[in-house]
């Protein structure tokens, strides 16, 4: 099986033999080069926005117990 | 306005799906079904890439111009951001064409760059050109006016990408190939094929990159908003070039 498709990928006619090869592979690394640099970026953004979530998650979380322990307070008291 | 968060985001998915796929396919056509240029030889492999990458971005710049429009005959911020992203992604994608093409220079020509052909250079002065859009935005602090005169940059700019084309078609050129059919003979049918492949991966991730783009900007606008909204520490500042997006 493998050596099957090994065949056929060296008898394909748009196998590089020649000089173009070199900058054929240049110009495509360099496109994924490209994608890569993008997406990098674009997951430091990604991650900025999770951790200002984190944090506004934490500070809803924080009200919220700080209004219960509120509410809760008088009740102890009285009991 | 714009208030539903799932809008940017919409389609994002079947995008991020087909777009692979698509340059799997492409690249197939191109490395194993295309054949081998008699002129270029396994050079001519790149225009593959150079050219869907060229054309994508100067569509994405009149994109860029059409959105401006919308923003001004609506006043709609969200034009605003589909403009700035439009022009944001075609940029990095002139940037790939520039590169690659200067590649196929060097293979071809032996020089990495000739400038006395007037494709080379029309399409880096149309570079440039965008590339002032950022230091433009950047210069205007007040957002309302940073948008409006964007849109009207973009317009003028969008306007000029097309001119441009013309300006070039039309001059003689002597060493700068034709991919689509001219005097002499357009392209033969597997050629034909891919490269059109080529150009539809090329535009699904022009479209899924700046669907992106918009989602991660609506994502932050939102962050924003819930910062106000629980007056909560306003974290580090954001782009002041990037309209924001809610």
């Amino acid at each position: 099986m493998v050596a099957t498709l090994y065949g056929w990928i060296v008898a394909a006619p748009a196998i590089p033999n020649d000089v173009g090869g070199k900058y054929v592979a240049g110009a495509y690394i360099v496109f994924v080069l490209l994608l890569l640099i993008y997406v990098s970026i674009m997951a430091m953004k990604l991650a900025r926005i999770e951790r200002g979530l984190r944090e506004v998650a934490e500070v809803a979380e924080q009200r919220k117990e700080d209004a219960t322990a509120g509410e809760t307070t008088p009740a102890e008291v009285k009991s | 306005m714009g208030a539903d968060p799932s809008m940017y985001g919409k389609g994002l998915r079947p995008l991020s799906i087909a777009t692979p796929v698509a340059f799997a396919i492409t690249l197939s056509l191109v490395f194993f079904y295309a054949p081998i240029e008699a002129d270029q030889g396994f050079l001519q492999k790149i225009f593959y890439l150079h050219v869907p990458l060229a054309i994508t971005a100067l569509c994405g710049f009149i994109v860029g111009g059409i959105f401006a429009v919308l923003h001004l005959r609506r006043d709609d911020p969200r034009y605003d951001a589909y403009s700035y992203v439009s022009i944001h992604i075609s940029v990095i994608y002139a940037c790939g064409a520039l590169l690659t093409g200067s590649i196929w220079a060097k293979g071809s020509w032996g020089h990495w760059w000739v400038w006395n052909e007037p494709t080379l250079v029309s399409f880096l002065i149309v570079f440039l050109l965008y590339a002032t859009y950022y230091p433009f935005r950047y210069a205007i602090e007040d957002r309302q006016r940073q948008a409006r005169y964007a849109s009207v940059f973009a317009i003028t700019a969008g306007a000029f990408v097309p001119l441009n084309f013309l300006a070039v078609r039309m001059s003689e050129s002597l060493v700068h190939p034709r991919v689509f059919a001219t005097a002499e003979g357009g392209l033969p049918g597997s050629m034909l094929l891919t490269f059109l492949c080529s150009i539809a991966s090329m535009a699904l991730l022009w479209t899924t990159l700046v669907k992106f783009e918009l989602s991660a900007k609506s994502a932050q606008g939102q962050l924003k908003r819930l910062r106000r909204a629980l007056d909560a520490p306003t974290g580090p500042p954001t782009s002041r070039i990037a309209p924001e997006v809610h």
